[in-house]
């Protein structure tokens, strides 16, 4: 049994059992307890991930290489300094219950062993893994209208798109006789061409995973979601997931329906070109900040798809480099987000941010910090994330995505610099009380990362490099 | 070695005094010294870089940056950006000097100084890259720090609004330039400047050039404030003056001029070039020095007038001439030195009286001789009047006006003309600048009593006049080495001939000069009343206002567009959620199937049995009709369900699958008794008044059709599939192995209890944890306070209607009981099995529930399925684990026949003994389920809102829980 390798998603399984049932005993509430418990454990996956070995397991249904690793690391991040940003804020809001560090816990499972699927089957079970905690956390404030709204729809929406995932991939099985990643590989290299099944079976695969990354024009539920769900949810959900469902798109794509690269790429480049002008335009118009935020993961997923799109080494670097800059710059963002609260309540209009360079110049630092780099301008992070995919794009001829993503990007800045104007510029609304240590700390962690990544991007660039290198096999 | 430290200090000191001065205190007065020393230092360095240049080398330094990219930091300095850097350091030092004066203690000094030498580092990064996509990283960082320059005041709204459309333009400009720049790399194959540089033919004709060309000019001409981008430059005015003077003069806007040189090798020569160039700078000439003449504020006038100079600059590169280069580059020294001596001089006339208005100003030149005469040089430079600087570039502009106007087309006739225009034009403004200021009666009616500046403020006027009028009396002498230099880095051996001299004869741009000046004097006589009357605005071009212009955009952008694409894109109702997602979906596949169709396999297929056929067109409408009535009576859409659901089972029974029908018989009797239940809790469909419109009907009409065809399209894959041979499963090894290996005949429950137990054992832990959910939700809920009373039908004489059924429903419960157990044992090789009986003994319990009520059943019987539940898993994982006792591996099953005499063998497999755990659990989970809305018919009616969870203390929210 070659299970050994699958060491981090078992241990990470394990000690959630074990962290659960130590969660349940004690008559007082465990929240901090666990929480603490949930983000170790996450770290020990960590380690175990670094030191994971290259190889197949369990049959043929999970593979580690350096892909999974990058993307595992990044996954496993984002939901530790998830978790980590939720502790406040529950106790706060009264939703400091100890289900909810364990459900993201559960929840990076599933993404690990999405990343790590080399299956169909697999894949299904990681993707549901992922999804089923993430609609109760989309609920988990129950006496929320918003709240329960923002996860009921989630998990009706979602369960049609997981419905569709698995009827392609019911499809892809008919047609091509299995579901094992590599076989699949084999099977479309032959000559014998593609049947029509397979085609549609990869279309609902697409659109299934499609949803997951909120891209359009599967994208609506995401402002809902975004809004209404608690805000540590929505910093959870719009980075770890995320990460998990590009990988996953991105191995499904580029391996077992590599060689169909000319049927996928369009779609890609479509889907790519929709949210990029959707994420630019239609956050413009928004006034609750999530809200904004939920458009903005839009147009990211855009940018990010590009590199997707080009289906090459240089464009699948430049998406994991996007990727990677973009989970760190956006849980920056949330800690801001989460931080906001006027006379212990919270607050999430742009509105609300009115003034805070004189009220609390630091954290208005960290989010204008965070608010140029998600508009590309150099010498921050985010600018770099959007040159390696343009570049990609470029050398690979597809210049409508690079032309539209420049635009988009311009458009884009406009509501990003709107709520630097908004910081600096407009009479304070009031003083946001002061940021706890947990999130300050965050905040200054990723806000020094996307300052500073431009004088040492070669650690970042060779990681994903050969990820990329290793997914092309 | 010694020009790589000379390039690097000249980048990196500004951004190290930037960062130093941050960080100093707010009311630190050495701030400026500090600012000034090292803007010096970074001119000398520039200086000492200079000194290689001349000698013929061109001095460059590469640090490796993100190498996987094959990019690395690359900086080079030939004489072209030698010349910039001079300017942008020498200037720079300048402005700091001046604004130690200008800015009043009140101000936050550092962040002012700072910010000034972050700017002045970008500059030098932008005109020193040797790499493109280095230079757009430097170049959006100059519109960054411009940014920061220009809402320095921050609470002016005026700088806001500035500062805003600015960036908005100039980065929005430079995001264009940059993806120009990325097709520029791509046509040449690399980013370094040298490469791209050698690579002119190339790119010339290359079928990408027009989308590079257009994208890089929009880049620079955003910059440039080029028409129809000028509007940015005046509003930009509300920075303070040492920052127009330094960034609207001499640096940021000569950004875009400088890229336009910098690839005239490259991009230059061609009529897209020239078609382009030509009308826009033409325009932008005109119209800026138009405009000029009619503002009343000496900054924007100043702008105005920046904004001609740059159009003018800009039509000489147009021109596709070796010449024309020379000058133009001759022109952005000049026009650099003129300029920024005259922003300071407006600076002086502001700090000192109060007031930037010429309508109020007057007769200064009593009060403030000596800051007069300089203003008065720098404006003639300005206005082209011999002997100063300006003259010299003005009469080559005209002189290369008319060698273009050889050429027959219309925009090349009439540019002698045009260029004289301009030239009266430019007299006028600067006439009216220094008459409405310094000449004319003494005024007090000032909010300052204005006297002459410290001397300091003064030295930097001066130096920059000096430099005026040296050049334009001794051009070749002094600023020629280094002209020639900078012309010759671009032009390299094409370099004309030319000649830097005051005088070349009496001929034709001579001409045009004396024209302009006669002109210009002329016009200033002719428009003085109207200007003393102080009306706002510019005649003719009253409705040219590129600010609302600019503002429409946004509004139309940021409001009416998002808007409309939100609400084309977006919606917060979940059923257009799911109907877009169906639709797409149906969609997508679709135009996957296009191009290769979809043909059924070659599969034979069985007969059609008419009695089927005719079963499933009645479960077909069964299935319609419950879709239909879903909305308008839902225990109907339920009944139907349960048709359909029939004749679901009976086709398994057609295809001789008695398990699968047996199973999917009382799971249908469960499911739709339990929903039956559940309805009973709902709130009463309220008739909503659209429900019969039209619209509605249609709505309806379209939701059926999408249905329709979705169903459709699924059945066609179906079909195409079931069609086709399916890949070799393990189905057949099931069937070969259950009797000898797993002892039994029911192949379908060996796989359950043996071959797959496993699996099993997880779906009854599933079912077990959805009961446990069932129950925990239900516990919560508290019905609607209109659906607690007795339903309407057992109200009144209708109160013992169930009497007859509830007696039968209790004589029956022995013989479900007996029929349960009977299957459960018969299950290893005949129909049946644990999940079956389980259900049938939970339907058991089920009647008694509805024949005789929630209270009559539990005095009568108690059921405590959390037992049963917990029985049977430990049962069932017991008998794995049991296997390993015996050295097997989990869940291997043993197996024997107990004979029974004249009852017949009974199969004694241990996998009964899982299944007894089968049965036990399900039959708990489902009873569980019962309870849990059983329940509510005892329970008392929500009574008011719950308070928020948070404001319950501990003990008051564990009793809210168990009522």
């Amino acid at each position: 049994m070659t299970w050994t390798l699958a060491l981090p998603e078992l241990v990470l399984a394990i000690a959630g059992l074990v962290i659960l049932v130590a969660g349940v005993l004690p008559k007082q509430e465990t929240f901090f307890p666990v929480s603490m418990a949930c983000i170790g454990s996450l770290l020990l996956a960590a380690v175990l991930v670094l030191g994971q070995p290259e190889g197949t397991a369990l049959g043929g249904h999970y593979v580690a290489d350096d892909f999974s690793g990058f993307m595992k690391l990044l996954a496993i991040g984002g939901a530790a300094i998830g978790i980590l940003l939720s502790l406040d804020y529950n106790t706060k809001e009264g939703l400091g219950r100890f289900e909810f560090p364990l459900l993201m816990l559960l929840a990076t499972i599933g993404m690990m062993v999405m990343i790590s699927a080399n299956d169909l089957l697999s894949l299904y079970l990681g993707l549901e893994l992922l999804s089923l905690p993430l609609y109760v956390i989309a609920a988990f404030n129950r006496d929320s209208a918003r709240s329960a709204e923002a996860g009921l729809k989630y998990f009706v929406l979602g369960a049609l798109a997981s419905g569709l995932l698995l009827y392609g991939s019911s499809l892809v099985y008919g047609f091509a006789g299995t579901t094992n990643f590599d076989r699949l590989a084999d099977a479309f290299s032959a000559d014998s061409g593609v049947t029509a099944g397979v085609v549609v079976g990869i279309v609902f695969v697409i659109a299934g995973l499609a949803f997951k990354v909120s891209a359009v024009p599967f994208h609506m539920w995401t402002p809902d979601v975004y809004e209404g769900a608690p805000t540590p949810v929505t910093a959870f959900f719009a980075a770890a997931p995320k990460v998990a469902a590009i990988a996953l798109l991105a191995r499904v794509l580029v391996g077992p329906f590599g060689d169909l690269a000319g049927q996928w790429q369009q779609v890609i480049t479509l889907v790519s070109l929709g949210s990029m002008t959707l994420g630019g335009f239609a956050a413009i118009g928004q006034r609750n900040i999530k809200r904004l935020m939920a458009y903005s993961s839009i147009g990211h997923v855009g940018y990010a798809l590009m590199g997707l799109a080009v289906a090459n080494d240089v464009g699948l670097r430049g998406l994991l480099v996007y990727m990677a800059i973009y989970v760190a710059m956006n849980l920056g963002t949330f800690a801001v987000l989460i931080a906001m609260r006027r006379k212990g309540r919270a607050v999430e209009q742009v509105e609300d941010l009115a003034g805070l360079g004189r009220t609390d110049l630091g954290t208005a630092v960290w989010m204008a910090v965070f608010m140029f780099s998600m508009a590309g301008i150099p010498p921050l992070a985010g600018f770099f994330g959007k040159l390696y995919v343009f570049l990609a794009a470029v050398q690979a001829g597809f210049w409508t995505l690079a032309v539209v993503g420049v635009l988009t990007s311009v458009v884009s800045a406009y509501y990003y610099l709107r709520i630097v104007k908004v910081m600096f510029f407009d009479a304070p609304a009031g003083a946001l009380d002061p940021a706890p240590a947990s999130l300050t700390v965050v905040m200054a962690a990723s806000g020094l990362f996307t300052l500073f990544f431009v004088l040492w991007p070669a650690p970042l660039l060779a990681a994903a490099q050969a990820a990329a290198a290793a997914l092309l096999g | 070695m010694q020009d790589a430290f000379y390039l690097l200090a000249a980048v990196l000191l500004p951004y190290a005094g930037a960062l130093i001065t941050a960080l100093l205190p707010a009311n630190a007065r050495t701030v400026a010294w500090l600012a000034g020393g090292t803007a010096l230092l970074t001119l000398l360095m520039v200086v000492l870089g200079y000194s290689d240049i001349a000698a013929g080398r061109i001095p460059r330094v590469a640090l490796p940056w993100a190498p996987e990219l094959g990019l690395s930091f690359t900086l080079r300095m030939d004489g072209f950006a030698a010349t910039f850097a001079v300017m942008a350091s020498g200037i720079g030092f300048l402005v700091v000097l001046y604004s130690r004066y200008y800015m009043s203690p009140d101000d936050p000094i550092p962040r002012f100084f700072s910010f000034l030498l972050a700017f002045m580092g970008s500059m030098m990064g932008l005109v020193l890259s040797a790499n493109l996509i280095q230079l757009v990283f430097f170049w959006e960082l100059t519109s960054l720090f411009s940014f920061l320059l220009i809402g320095y005041w921050q609470n002016l709204a005026a700088a806001r609004d500035g500062a805003r459309m600015a960036l908005t333009v100039t980065a929005g400009g430079g995001l264009a330039l940059f993806a120009g720049v990325l097709v520029l790399g791509h046509i040449v194959g690399s980013y370094e400047l040298d490469a791209v540089l050698a690579a002119g033919n190339l790119v010339r004709a290359h079928p990408l050039y027009l989308p590079a060309l257009v994208l890089i000019l929009l880049g620079a001409m955003t910059k440039s404030a080029q028409f129809p981008f000028h509007f940015w430059l005046p509003h930009a005015m509300a920075a303070p003056t040492p920052v127009s003077a330094y960034l609207h003069s001499a640096t940021l806007v000569k950004a875009g001029i400088f890229l336009l040189a910098r690839l005239w090798p490259v991009l230059a020569g061609t009529d897209a070039w020239f078609w382009i160039l030509c009308p826009v700078g033409l325009i932008t000439l005109l119209v800026g020095a138009y405009v000029a003449i009619f503002q009343h504020d000496m900054k924007a006038l100043l702008a105005y007038s920046t904004i001609s100079h740059l159009g003018l600059i800009t039509l000489l590169l147009s021109l596709n001439s070796d010449l024309a280069m020379v000058a133009a580059v001759f022109h952005i020294i000049n026009h650099a030195t003129f300029k920024a001596s005259l922003f300071m001089a407006a600076g002086i006339i502001d700090h000192e009286t109060g007031t930037r208005d010429i309508r109020r100003l007057s007769g200064l030149n009593q009060s403030m001789p000596f800051t007069a005469r300089l203003a008065l040089v720098a404006a003639g430079a300005m206005a082209g009047v011999p002997l100063l600087n300006g003259f010299i570039s003005k009469e080559m502009f005209f002189t290369e006006a008319l060698t273009a106007a050889t050429t027959p087309t219309l925009l090349h006739s009439i540019l002698p003309i045009a260029a004289t225009l301009a030239s009266i034009l430019a007299v006028t403004y600067s006439l009216r600048f220094i008459h409405g200021a310094f000449f004319g009666p003494e005024t007090d009616d000032l909010p300052k009593k204005p006297h002459e500046p410290p001397q300091f403020m003064r030295v930097p006027v001066e130096i920059l006049v000096f430099a005026c009028m040296v050049v334009g009396i001794l051009p070749s002498a002094t600023v020629g080495p280094l002209l020639d230099l900078a012309a010759r880095s671009i032009l390299g051996d094409a370099t004309p001939e030319y000649s830097l001299a005051v005088w070349h004869g009496f001929n034709l741009p001579l001409v045009m000069s004396l024209i302009a000046l006669a002109g210009g004097v002329a016009l200033y006589r002719l428009l003085y009343r109207h200007l003393n009357a102080g009306i706002d605005g510019t005649p003719l071009l009253e409705r040219l206002d590129g600010r609302r212009a600019f503002d429409q955009v946004m509004v139309f952008i940021s409001w009416r567009f998002a808007r409309a694409l939100e609400r084309l894109m977006a919606t917060d109702r979940l059923q257009m959620q799911l109907r877009l997602l169906v639709c797409i979906a149906f969609l997508a596949a679709t135009l996957a199937l296009l191009p290769h169709g979809l043909a059924p396999g070659g599969v034979q297929l069985t007969p059609v049995d008419p009695v089927v056929a005719l079963m499933w067109v009645v479960g077909g409408a069964c299935a319609i009709a419950a879709a239909y009535q879903a909305k308008y009576h839902r225990l109907a859409a339920l009944v139907m369900l349960g048709g359909a659901g029939l004749v679901t089972c009976l086709t398994f029974v057609w295809f001789s699958a008695p398990d699968l029908a047996l199973t999917q018989l009382l799971v249908e009797i469960v499911t739709t008794v339990l929903m039956l239940l559940g309805l009973r809790w709902m709130p009463k469909r309220i008739e909503s008044a659209g429900s019969g419109h039209i619209l509605a009907r249609l709505r309806r009409l379209r939701d059926l059709a999408i249905a329709a065809a979705a169903g459709l399209g699924l059945t066609a894959i179906s079909y195409a599939t079931m069609t086709r041979v399916s890949p070799d499963g393990i189905s057949r090894q099931f069937l070969e192995r259950a009797y000898t290996e797993g002892g039994g005949t029911n192949v379908v429950n060996v796989i359950l209890v043996d071959f797959r137990g496993f699996d099993t054992m997880g779906e009854i832990t599933v079912l077990g944890i959805v009961a446990l959910t069932v129950f925990a939700l239900l516990r919560r809920f508290r019905p609607a306070a209109e659906s607690v009373g007795m339903p309407e039908q057992q109200q009144g004489e209708a109160r013992d209607w169930l009497l007859i059924p509830a007696v039968t429903m209790r004589l029956i419960f022995p013989v479900i009981i007996a029929v349960s157990l009977y299957l459960l044992l018969r299950g290893h090789d005949q129909p049946g099995g644990g999940f079956i009986a389980g259900l049938m003994l939970a339907i058991g319990i089920l009647l008694q529930y509805m024949a005789g009520g929630t209270r009559w059943v539990e005095d009568h019987l108690r059921v405590l399925p959390l037992r049963w539940m917990g029985f049977g898993l430990l049962l069932a994982a017991g008998t794995g684990a049991a296997a390993i006792a015996f050295g097997k591996p989990f869940l291997t099953s043993y197996f024997a026949y107990a004979d029974l005499g004249p009852l017949g063998k009974l199969p004694l497999a241990s996998a009964v003994i899982f299944d007894l755990g089968v049965f036990a659990l399900v039959f708990g989970a489902t009873v569980l389920m019962l309870i849990a809305l059983a329940h509510q018919s005892v329970r008392r009616p929500r009574a008011a809102p719950p308070p928020p969870v948070a404001a319950l203390p501990e003990p008051a929210a564990a009793a809210a829980g168990e009522n």
